[in-house]
């Protein structure tokens, strides 16, 4: 439910969910195969985190922490960042350098995500 | 022959199809050298032991009194364990102030880049665009000058102007940093210039490299004997001066006229070499600082681990080789402290001094031409007559070819397989490297592309109207006409112009704004239609149009909270629907009630497709899309010329993962109005998310080069892009080239 509280990363985490139900996205879950932990913040990096898992082995959005061990990279990033990221107004690499984005976990995993991963929203 | 390989593989790119000997000036010089000439005996026979005395390098020893900024020499190389000192002098000699210090401070001790990437380095970022003071102090923060370097470096190859070693701060790169730019500037500039011929290409690289103060091979790691590298350093030196030498070979005669006299004496220069290199105390300062900032590297580049494992070890092994920080840096310094380099909105620039200028093409030619240069350069001296040298030299050299030949077999005997091996080795890395490297080479790009873009949406997202600069309609005796005609004519760019001149004229004409922001709209400008909506919104607060136009746009921003409010306020001020509401606007709008009131209105009307719309905009801001498409078709029923609610439906379907239904909604949307930006835009969206990359690259193109300003369009343009593999038309994305784009795939 849409309320002023929620995240605008929401929409697109969403998206991405049906996304992979896809064959596209099916596709996608298969080339990277990893499984993403993001931690969104909605006004300050690392303040009232809201925790999803992008589980790109079994091709699903959920909202919480990976609950089948270890995510292979974990991202915290402001809402505003995430969306920017994810729809291909921030370069992941620049927003790292920049402080905006924080990684834990294999980095290696980490340069996978790139703004591809994500489907984009159409507009009204 | 063993040396000429040597010397023509430490000149040329890491790419191995790009050998570049037939342009290479040192590569010539070798030949000459190598092949026709030699020296005497006696020399010859020294140069391997480290008893240096031909008369070429002489004059090279001696700090040149020409460059004000030779002085440098000393401090650089005297530095008896004096690293701190070098410092000291390099900032208060080169003008570079306290700026410098800092940033080299920055990357010393905080990182490039961290786990924690301090907050320094994200006001570093933040900074604006450098001073625009005509000769300005350096603000050399490394990543900056580096971006807007490699920026320039795109520039020129756009114009296909020939890039100018302009040369930049000690920017504190590491092996790592070095190699990345290397390789990828090599490949990138394949890509770039693939129209270009290799001459053009390599200088073009070269160029780069020689101002980044990288060297164009890649350096072997084994353990050069101390002889070559200082033979070496002669060539850097050499090079470096012709690179930098105002009147290139002129200045060399002329110093070497100056300094005949003394070369008649090979221990004044052997002594003044000892002076220079005597030290070691810098040296190893630059191994340790160089490791840590690799060791910050590999942080960031991360999965290059490999590779920087080996260019760690570079880079301890090379880290106590002097030649990586000399003449090429000196030159940068001597430039700075000459005002020849300004910095000018964020790129470092070449001051309009006549000779620079002169020489940077002057140079340029002698690069593309790079063969002929030593054949010139014997020429001249030759047709100068008073300097014998040359001629005696290359008779000298023939005489003792028996010995030219034992040294250089010295050489090959000695490392040069290891060298080679090396090299291939790098090679190989490079090649594994290459998707980092490019990353981080667009990243830089995109950074600049993404400062550009924010200032706009910044100003954008505060509401702030921005208008274009030329506006042909200014003066128009009714832009708003015109603009209507424009409008309808589906000519959306143009209406926009004249609209703006409308509102210039008008600023309080609600139906100015509201067509102004719908034509932004319909160009897919979210940004530029909330700005017009809202102005519209001040001189109308009640305009419904308006107030949905308001709540679409925020929906497609993903603007939940402002959404909702514009919603409401159709509701509110609607004649029939307004009783729904309660006289006073709540404090705070929650979904559910907003939403209930709207079911109401829709049974008090189902006839009215207007209120489908907004419940179905409605829905899309809940993210309920079945609702959201069932109240589109509705309306649709009830409109179904309304273009902009085929889209809508689209979009819908689009966003609920139903991709084949919405390209038919759009395909609809399109045929009542085939200058709809917003529709084409979408249907690439639509194909990229299916994975048909190439589809979408083509709607993305057709809908840019109806409205080049659409940014969200150019993102995603870039997306499929490199998601196609058509990384070679990511530069003609970025210079926002719709013909090239155009031509390359047609719809």
């Amino acid at each position: 439910m849409a309320n002023s509280d929620n995240l605008k990363s929401e929409a697109i985490l969403d998206q991405m969910k049906k996304h992979l139900a896809t064959d596209a996205g099916k596709t996608l879950a298969k080339k990277i195969g990893l499984v993403y932990q993001f931690r969104i913040a909605p006004k300050k990096l690392g303040f009232d985190e809201v925790v999803y898992t992008v589980d790109l082995k079994k091709g699903e959005v959920i909202k919480g922490p990976y609950e089948g061990g270890k995510p292979d990279s974990t991202f915290s990033f402001k809402d505003e960042d995430f969306v920017k990221i994810s729809l291909g107004k921030l370069n992941p690499q620049i927003a790292f350098m920049r402080g905006a984005m924080k990684i834990k976990g294999s980095l290696s995993a980490a340069q996978k995500f790139t703004p591809d991963i994500f489907p984009k929203p159409a507009k009204l | 022959m063993a040396m000429r390989d040597l010397v023509l593989g430490s000149t040329s790119c890491p790419d191995p199809s790009a050998s570049s000997s037939s342009n290479n000036p040192l590569g010539a010089l070798a030949n000459a050298l190598v092949g026709s000439s030699s020296k005497t005996q006696e020399r010859l026979k020294e140069i391997p032991t480290s008893t240096p005395t031909g008369p070429a390098f002489q004059f090279y020893s001696q700090p040149s009194n020409e460059l004000p900024g030779s002085e440098l020499d000393k401090p650089f190389f005297d530095a008896n364990s004096q690293g701190p000192e070098f410092l000291n002098r390099f900032r208060s000699a080169g003008g570079v102030g306290g700026e410098l210090e800092g940033a080299w401070n920055e990357i010393q001790h905080d990182g490039r880049v961290s786990q924690h990437p301090s907050s320094q380095l994200d006001h570093l970022y933040h900074r604006g665009p450098g001073p625009q003071l005509h000769q300005p102090p350096l603000d050399g923060t490394p990543q900056r000058v580096l971006s807007s370097f490699l920026h320039s470096f795109l520039d020129s190859g756009r114009g296909g102007v020939p890039f100018h070693p302009a040369p930049v701060p000690l920017l504190g790169l590491s092996e790592g940093d070095k190699q990345c730019i290397r390789d990828r500037s090599s490949i990138m500039a394949r890509h770039l210039f693939a129209d270009k011929s290799e001459e053009f290409i390599d200088a073009q690289v070269n160029a780069l490299l020689c101002s980044l103060d990288i060297d164009s091979n890649i350096r072997g790691k084994g353990h050069m004997p101390e002889r070559f590298r200082e033979l070496n350093d002669y060539w850097n030196e050499s090079q470096g001066n012709l690179r930098l030498g105002a009147p290139a070979a002129d200045g060399w005669i002329t110093e070497y006229s100056q300094h005949r006299q003394q070369y008649d004496n090979p221990d004044s220069w052997a002594n003044s070499f000892e002076q220079q290199h005597g030290a070691n105390g810098w040296v190893s300062e630059f191994e340790h600082s160089q490791l840590s900032s690799v060791d910050q590297m590999r942080g960031m580049n991360m999965s290059n681990l490999a590779a920087m494992e080996q260019t760690r070890m570079l880079a301890n092994t090379l880290g106590g080789d002097p030649k990586f920080q000399n003449s090429k840096f000196l030159q940068f310094v001597s430039k700075m402290s000459r005002g020849e380099l300004i910095i000018d909105d964020n790129q470092v620039k070449e001051n309009a001094l006549p000779a620079s200028g002169d020489w940077a093409s002057e140079y340029q030619q002698q690069y593309n031409h790079g063969h002929s240069w030593a054949g010139e350069f014997l020429n001249d001296k030759v047709s100068r007559g008073p300097d014998q040298w040359v001629n005696e030299f290359t008779t000298g050299g023939q005489q003792v070819e028996p010995v030219d030949d034992q040294w250089v077999n010295d050489f090959s005997k000695l490392h040069v397989d290891d060298w080679a091996d090396e090299f291939g080795q790098q090679m190989g890395e490079g090649v594994f490297g290459e998707d980092s490297s490019e990353h981080w080479a667009h990243a830089y790009d995109e950074y600049l592309n993404e400062q550009v873009a924010s200032r706009k949406v910044s100003d954008g997202s505060r509401g702030v109207y921005v208008f274009s600069d030329l506006n042909p309609y200014v003066g128009h005796p009714n832009p708003l006409k015109e603009g209507q005609d424009l409008f309808r004519k589906g000519l959306l760019s143009e209406a926009v112009l004249a609209l703006e001149a409308e509102v210039m004229k008008n600023p309080e004409n609600a139906e100015g704004w509201r067509l102004l922001g719908i034509a932004h709209a319909e160009n897919d400008d979210d940004q530029q239609a909330i700005a017009a909506m809202m102005r519209a919104q001040e001189a109308d607060p009640t305009n419904l149009e308006v107030l949905l136009a308001l709540g679409v746009s925020h929906t497609n921003e993903l603007e939940q909270a402002s959404a909702l409010k514009y919603l409401y306020g159709w509701l509110h001020h609607h004649q029939k629907y307004g009783t729904l509401t309660p006289p006073e606007m709540p404090d705070s709008l929650y979904y559910a009630d907003v939403s209930r009131l709207f079911k109401e209105a829709a049974q008090l009307s189902p006839d009215d497709a207007d209120v489908h719309i907004v419940l179905g905009v409605l829905y899309n801001l809940s993210r309920e899309y079945d609702k959201a498409i069932a109240s589109f078709e509705q309306a649709l029923k009830l409109k179904p010329q309304d273009y902009s609610l085929w889209n809508k439906l689209g979009a819908t379907q689009a966003n609920s993962v139903q991709s084949a239904d919405a390209i038919m909604a759009y395909q609809q949307a399109l045929d009542l109005k085939p200058n709809y930006v917003r529709a084409w835009a979408n249907m690439g969206i639509s194909y990229a998310n299916q994975g048909m990359y190439e589809e979408s690259i083509r709607y993305y193109v057709r809908a840019l080069a109806m409205n080049p300003k659409a940014e969200n369009a150019w993102q995603y343009l870039r997306i499929s892009l490199s998601c196609a593999s058509r990384n070679d038309l990511l530069d003609a994305c970025d210079s926002r080239n719709v013909d090239l784009l155009q031509k390359e795939f047609p719809l």
